[in-house]
C-alpha cells in the first residue's frame, strides 16, 4: 500500500504528498462544485432533494476520490494508461452489444449495483493512452506514418464505437482531444496541411452519409433557424431567450421567471448556464466562465513545470476535453452550435461526467506532483 | 550514426528539447485558440445579454404572459316600465381539474350523490379526460340546481380538483308569454362567426341571439369582452392573474321594449287555453303595447337544452306554440275587412251612404249563390247599418259597384298587405289581393266572385292578428299612416299622412261604435268596457275556414260545436277605446274560436279595459263624451 504512494526516484512521504499536492486547484474546481449546487438547487425549484444535495454529495465522494488519485504515484497512471484504455474499448464494446436503450442511444451499461456511461470512461482513459503513446513513441516516427496510425486508431476506434451509439457530442470531443495531442506531440505541418485536405472534404461527405437523420437536421437547424420555428430550435430559442432576459446583473437567485416558468427544456442537466445567465445576467455569466479559465490557465502551468512527456500531455489533453466540454456547452447553450447535448462539466446534474472529471483532475495534480519524476519509456525497470 | 535505425527508440538530448520547444510553442498556439474561444462566447454573451436584453426580455414576458378573455355580461331586455323580460341569472357550474384531482372516478362518484348526470354526460366526460390536457378544466354539469349546487359545495373540502363556477346564464321568467318576441340565444353557429368579427363570437361559452329581439338587438345586448393578464410557464398553464380594473368587460346595454308585461300577461290571461293572436297599439305612436301569440312555449328550455321530448311535443301540437301567429299568422279578416271596403266606396263617391239594399240572405252571380251569414237576411240596410249588423249582401252589391283595385289600394293605404319590420323575423305581409296579384301569383284572371269574396274578408284575403291592430289604429287616427314599433329608441320615421277624407273616416268610425255601443250591434254590451265612462268602437268577423258545400246548405249548416277543432271558424275581433279620443287599437284572432267572434270580442273587451285602467283612465277618471273626430 505504502508502496503505492512514493516512488523509486524520490522518497516523497505520504505527509510531503499531501502538503506538495497543488491545493489551490481543488480549491478553484471545489468553487465552480458550489456554484452547480447552487444552479442546480434553483433548477429544482429550491427543493433539496430534487437534485442539489445529490450533486453535493457526488462532488464530495468524487473530490475525495480525485485526492486519492493524485496522492498515487504518476507511474501507476502510466502503468495503467493502456490497460483502461482497453478496458473502456471494450466496455464501448459491451455497450453496443447490450447496452440500455434511453431516448433512443444506447449509451448505458448496466453492472447491476450500478450503471456506466463507457464514453464517459474513454474520455480521460484515450488521454491517458494517447499520452502513454507519445511518450514511448521515437521523436523520428511522430510524423512518420508508422507513428500516426497507431494514433489513429486509438482515436478512430472509440469514435467510431461512440457515434454508433448514437453521440455526435461525445464523439466529436474524443476526435477533437486526440488531435489536439496528436498536435501537441508534435506532428509536421505537412502532415496537419494534408489532414486538413482530406477533413475538409471528408467532413461534408461524413455529414451526409453517416449521420443519422435528427442529427443531420440538427445541424441544417443550426445553420437556419428560420427551417423551423417551433421544435428542434424551440430549445435554443428558449434558452437565447433565458440567457439574454439576464440583462446584465440578472433577475436574482430563484427570481428566474424563465426557469420558473419551465421554458427551458433540460436546465438542470445540459442547459443549466440558462440558470446562471438568467438570474446572474453577464456578471454572473462571465465569473463563471472566469472561474473555467482559471482552472485551464493554472493546470496548463502545471503541465510546463512537468518534466516528462507523458505527464504534459496527459494534463494538456485532459484541459483540452474539458475546455471542450465547456465551449461545445456554452455554444449550444448560446445558440452558436447545434444541440449536441454535452453537459457543462462540474456543474450539470449528472453522475458519471462528476466521477470522470474529478478523476481527471486527481490525474492532473498526480501529475503535477511527481513533475520531477523522469521515467523511460516502456514501462519500468 | 548517419542513418537512424529503425530499432532506434531513444531520442537524442536535442530531438528532447526540439521536442519541449515544439510542445510549449504549440501549447501557446492552442492556449491562444482557447482564449479565442472564450472572447468569442464572452462576445456572444454580450450581445445576448447586452445588445439585445430589451429584445429577449420582451421575448421572455411574451412567453410569461396570455391574454384571457373576459365575458362581457349580457344587458337586460325590459318592458316599457323596466320589469324584466330576459334577465341573466347564476349558472351555476361544476368542473374538473384532472391534475389536481387524485382519484378521479371516486370525485365523480361523490358528485353523483347529489348532482344527477345522465350516461350521455358521463360519455362526454370520459372523451374530454381522455383528449384534453390534464391542466385544462372540464365541465362536469351546466345549469346546475341551486339546492344541488349548494349540497355540493357543502362537502367541497373533501373533493380535491373539483371546482364550483358560477357562470352567467340567461332567463326568461312569465312563463314564456313573451317568447315568440324574445328569442333566445344560443352559441355562435359557423354562418354567425363568418358574418361578425367580433372575437367574442368565438368563446366557448359565449352566447348570441338567434332569433327575436336578442337576435335583433344583440349588438347592443352584448357589450365588449375585457382581458385578463394571466402567466403561464411552459405547458400552458395558468400560474397567476394580473387583474387591472381598465381591462374589464363592458357589460351589454338594456334594451326597452314598448311592450307593457302586465297587459301582456294580462292578454295572456284572458287567452287561457285558446290559440290565437293578439296585438295592442298606442294609437298616437304606433307603439306595441301587447303583441301575443299563444300558445307560447317556455324558452328556458332552450337555453338549457331541449330533450328529444321537449322537441316533440312542441312540433306535435296542434296549436303550433313555436310558431308566431300574432306577427306570422295569415288568416282570413272576414267581416273586419268591411271597413276597408266601406272606405273604399266613400272616397270613390260611387255609392250613397244613405242609399239601402235590401238583404235577403242571399244573392246570385251567375250559377253561383253567395250567402248572406244570416240565413233569412237583414231586410234593408244602409251602410252604416251594413257595419253595424255586419251584413253581407250590402257589400257584395257594391264591391261590384267599386271594384277590386279600389278596395285593394284602401285596404294597403289601411296597413294590410305589408310588413313593417318591427325588428323581429316572422312577420308576413298577408295578402291583399287584386288582379295584377291573381295574374301574378296564380296565373288566373280575376272574376267578380273574387271581388265578392274578398269584400268580406274572405277568398284569398289574408291578415294577421298585427295588420289588424294596425288599420285599427289608422282608422282611430285618421290622420296618420301608423306604423307599429316594438323597441324604445328605434328609428322611426316620421308616418306619412293617410289621404283619406277625414268625414268619411268618420262616418267609419260612428258605424264602428254603433258594432259595440248600440243594440243591434254585433259586439254590443252594456258598458262594453266596464269602466262606467269611456266607449269602445270596432268590428267583429267569423274567419270562414271550410267551404259549406250546398248539400250542407240544405240539410242545415253544422255549428262549429259539432265540427272537428280545425275546421271551425276563426273568431275574429278589431276594436279601439276611448271611442272620442282613441287611446289604444286592438286586433284579436282567435284560431278555431267558433262564430260570432264571441270570444275575440271578449278578450279584446277586456284587454282595451285594462289598458284604459293601467293609463288612469278607471272609473273615476272623467271623459268627455263627444263625437267629435281627431
Amino acid at each position: 500500500m505504502v508502496a503505492l504512494f512514493s516512488s523509486d526516484n524520490s522518497s516523497l512521504s505520504f505527509r510531503t504528498k499531501l502538503y506538495e499536492v497543488n491545493w489551490l486547484l481543488p480549491v478553484l474546481v471545489g468553487l465552480i462544485g458550489l456554484v452547480g449546487v447552487a444552479m442546480i438547487f434553483a433548477a429544482t425549484d429550491g427543493i433539496w432533494g430534487r437534485g442539489a444535495a445529490q450533486h453535493a454529495l457526488r462532488l464530495c465522494v468524487a473530490g475525495a476520490i480525485m485526492i486519492g488519485v493524485a496522492l498515487t504515484d504518476i507511474k501507476v497512471w502510466y502503468a495503467l494508461a493502456y490497460p483502461a484504455y482497453l478496458g473502456a474499448l471494450v466496455l464501448l464494446i459491451g455497450v453496443e452489444l447490450m447496452g440500455v436503450n434511453v431516448n433512443g442511444s444506447q449509451r448505458w451499461l448496466d453492472l447491476g449495483f450500478m450503471r456506466v456511461q463507457p464514453s464517459e470512461i474513454m474520455k480521460p482513459a484515450i488521454v491517458l493512452a494517447l499520452a502513454r503513446y507519445y511518450h514511448d513513441l521515437p521523436r523520428w516516427r511522430v510524423s512518420r506514418l508508422s507513428g500516426l496510425i497507431g494514433a489513429l486508431a486509438m482515436i478512430g476506434l472509440p469514435m467510431g464505437l461512440i457515434l454508433h451509439q448514437p453521440d455526435l457530442g461525445t464523439t466529436l470531443l474524443v476526435g477533437a482531444t486526440g488531435v489536439a495531442i496528436v498536435f501537441l506531440a508534435g506532428v509536421s505541418w505537412r502532415v496537419i496541411g494534408i489532414a486538413t485536405l482530406m477533413a475538409s472534404i471528408g467532413i461534408p461527405l461524413f455529414i451526409k452519409y453517416g449521420l443519422k437523420e435528427y442529427q443531420q437536421a440538427r445541424i441544417l437547424t443550426y445553420l437556419d433557424a428560420s427551417r423551423d420555428p417551433s421544435g428542434a430550435s424551440y430549445h435554443i430559442t428558449q434558452s437565447k431567450i433565458a440567457l439574454g432576459s439576464g440583462g446584465v446583473s440578472g433577475k436574482g437567485f430563484m427570481n428566474g421567471t424563465q426557469r420558473q416558468g419551465e421554458y427551458v427544456p433540460e436546465n438542470r442537466t445540459d442547459f443549466i448556464f440558462t440558470v446562471i445567465g438568467e438570474e446572474f445576467g453577464l456578471i454572473g455569466s462571465l465569473m463563471t466562465i472566469g472561474l473555467y479559465m482559471s482552472v485551464i490557465g493554472l493546470c496548463v502551468y502545471l503541465a510546463m513545470q512537468c518534466k516528462a512527456m507523458f505527464a504534459k500531455l496527459l494534463i494538456l489533453g485532459l484541459m483540452t476535453t474539458f475546455t471542450l466540454y465547456i465551449f461545445i456547452n456554452l455554444g449550444m447553450v448560446m445558440g452558436l452550435m447545434p444541440v449536441v447535448g454535452v453537459p457543462l462539466p462540474l456543474i450539470s446534474y449528472g453522475g458519471t461526467v462528476i466521477m470522470a472529471v474529478m478523476g481527471s483532475f486527481g490525474l492532473i495534480l498526480s501529475a503535477h506532483l511527481h513533475r520531477n519524476n523522469e521515467f523511460p519509456r516502456g514501462g519500468f525497470g | 550514426m548517419a542513418r537512424r535505425s529503425k530499432l532506434k527508440t531513444n531520442d537524442s538530448a536535442l530531438e528532447q528539447a526540439q521536442a519541449e520547444t515544439t510542445l510549449s510553442r504549440r501549447t501557446a498556439i492552442m492556449g491562444l485558440g482557447g482564449l479565442g474561444m472564450f472572447g468569442v462566447l464572452g462576445a456572444r454573451l454580450y450581445n445576448l445579454q447586452v445588445t439585445n436584453a430589451e429584445n429577449y426580455i420582451a421575448l421572455s414576458e411574451d412567453n410569461r404572459f396570455n391574454y384571457n378573455v373576459l365575458l362581457p355580461s349580457r344587458g337586460q331586455i325590459l318592458d316599457r316600465h323596466g320589469e324584466a323580460l330576459a334577465v341573466n341569472i347564476p349558472n351555476y357550474r361544476v368542473v374538473l381539474i384532472p391534475e389536481r384531482t387524485p382519484d378521479i372516478d371516486k370525485a365523480l362518484s361523490e358528485v353523483r350523490q347529489v348532482i344527477d348526470i345522465d350516461e350521455r354526460a358521463l360519455k362526454r366526460i370520459e372523451r374530454d379526460l381522455k383528449s384534453n390536457p390534464k391542466f385544462v378544466p372540464i365541465t362536469i354539469k351546466d345549469n346546475v340546481e341551486w339546492e344541488q349546487f349548494a349540497a355540493l359545495n357543502m362537502g367541497i373540502y373533501d373533493l380535491p380538483g373539483v371546482i364550483p363556477e358560477v357562470a352567467e346564464g340567461r332567463a326568461y321568467p312569465n312563463d314564456g308569454i313573451f317568447a315568440h318576441t324574445l328569442g333566445y340565444i344560443g352559441r355562435a353557429g359557423d354562418q354567425d362567426i363568418e358574418r361578425d368579427e367580433d372575437p367574442l363570437l368565438r368563446q366557448p361559452t359565449f352566447r348570441i341571439g338567434k332569433t327575436g329581439v336578442e337576435a335583433a338587438a344583440d349588438k347592443s345586448l352584448r357589450g365588449s369582452s375585457g382581458r385578463l393578464k394571466v402567466e403561464v410557464n411552459a405547458m400552458g398553464r395558468i400560474v397567476r392573474e394580473w387583474p387591472d380594473p381598465q381591462d374589464a368587460a363592458t357589460s351589454g346595454q338594456d334594451v326597452f321594449l314598448t311592450l307593457d308585461a302586465h297587459l301582456q300577461k294580462f292578454a295572456a290571461e284572458q287567452f287561457g287555453e285558446a290559440s290565437g293572436g293578439i296585438s295592442v297599439i298606442d294609437c298616437m305612436t304606433g307603439e306595441l303595447r301587447t303583441l301575443l301569440s299563444m300558445p307560447s312555449f317556455d324558452a328556458n328550455l332552450f337555453v338549457n337544452g331541449l330533450t328529444q321530448a321537449d322537441m316533440d311535443r312542441l312540433n306535435n301540437d296542434p296549436k303550433r306554440p313555436q310558431f308566431n301567429k300574432v306577427i306570422g299568422g295569415g288568416y282570413p279578416p272576414a267581416s273586419t275587412y268591411k271597413m276597408a271596403v266601406m272606405l273604399a266606396a266613400l272616397e270613390s263617391g260611387l255609392i250613397d251612404p244613405d242609399r239601402e239594399i235590401f238583404c235577403v240572405g242571399k244573392m246570385r252571380l251567375g250559377n253561383r249563390t253567395f250567402h248572406c251569414w244570416k240565413r233569412n237576411g237583414h231586410g234593408p240596410v244602409d251602410m252604416r247599418e251594413s257595419l253595424k249588423q255586419s251584413c253581407d249582401t250590402y257589400y257584395y252589391e257594391i264591391s261590384q259597384i267599386i271594384g277590386i283595385s279600389k278596395i285593394a289600394d284602401m285596404a294597403r293605404r289601411l296597413g294590410l298587405g305589408q310588413d313593417y319590420d318591427i325588428g323581429i323575423s316572422g312577420e308576413t305581409k298577408g295578402i291583399v289581393p287584386d288582379e295584377a296579384w291573381k295574374q301574378a301569383r296564380l296565373g288566373a284572371s280575376w272574376r267578380t266572385g273574387d271581388t265578392l269574396n274578398a269584400s268580406i274578408g274572405q277568398g284569398f284575403v289574408l291578415a294577421s292578428p298585427l295588420h289588424l291592430a294596425v288599420m285599427t289604429a289608422r282608422l282611430a287616427n285618421g290622420a296618420d299612416a301608423l306604423t307599429p314599433s316594438l323597441m324604445i329608441g328605434q328609428d322611426i320615421t316620421p308616418f306619412e299622412s293617410l289621404d283619406i277624407d277625414p268625414a268619411h273616416l268618420a262616418y267609419v268610425r260612428d258605424a264602428m261604435f254603433s258594432v259595440c255601443e248600440e243594440p243591434g250591434g254585433t259586439a254590443y254590451r252594456i258598458d262594453s268596457l266596464g269602466l262606467g265612462g269611456p266607449k269602445m268602437a270596432g268590428k267583429t268577423g267569423t274567419g270562414q275556414v271550410r267551404g259549406i258545400s250546398a248539400s250542407e246548405r240544405a240539410t242545415g249548416v253544422r255549428k262549429n260545436n259539432e265540427v272537428p277543432w280545425e275546421l271551425r271558424d276563426h273568431s275574429i275581433f278589431v276594436g279601439y277605446a276611448p271611442f272620442d279620443q282613441p287611446r289604444f287599437a286592438v286586433g284579436t284572432i282567435v284560431e278555431h274560436g267558433g262564430s260570432g267572434a264571441r270570444r275575440a270580442a271578449d278578450i279584446t273587451r277586456a284587454v282595451l279595459s285594462e289598458a284604459l285602467k293601467r293609463d288612469g283612465l278607471g272609473p273615476r277618471s272623467e271623459t268627455n263624451p263627444s263625437t267629435e273626430t281627431l
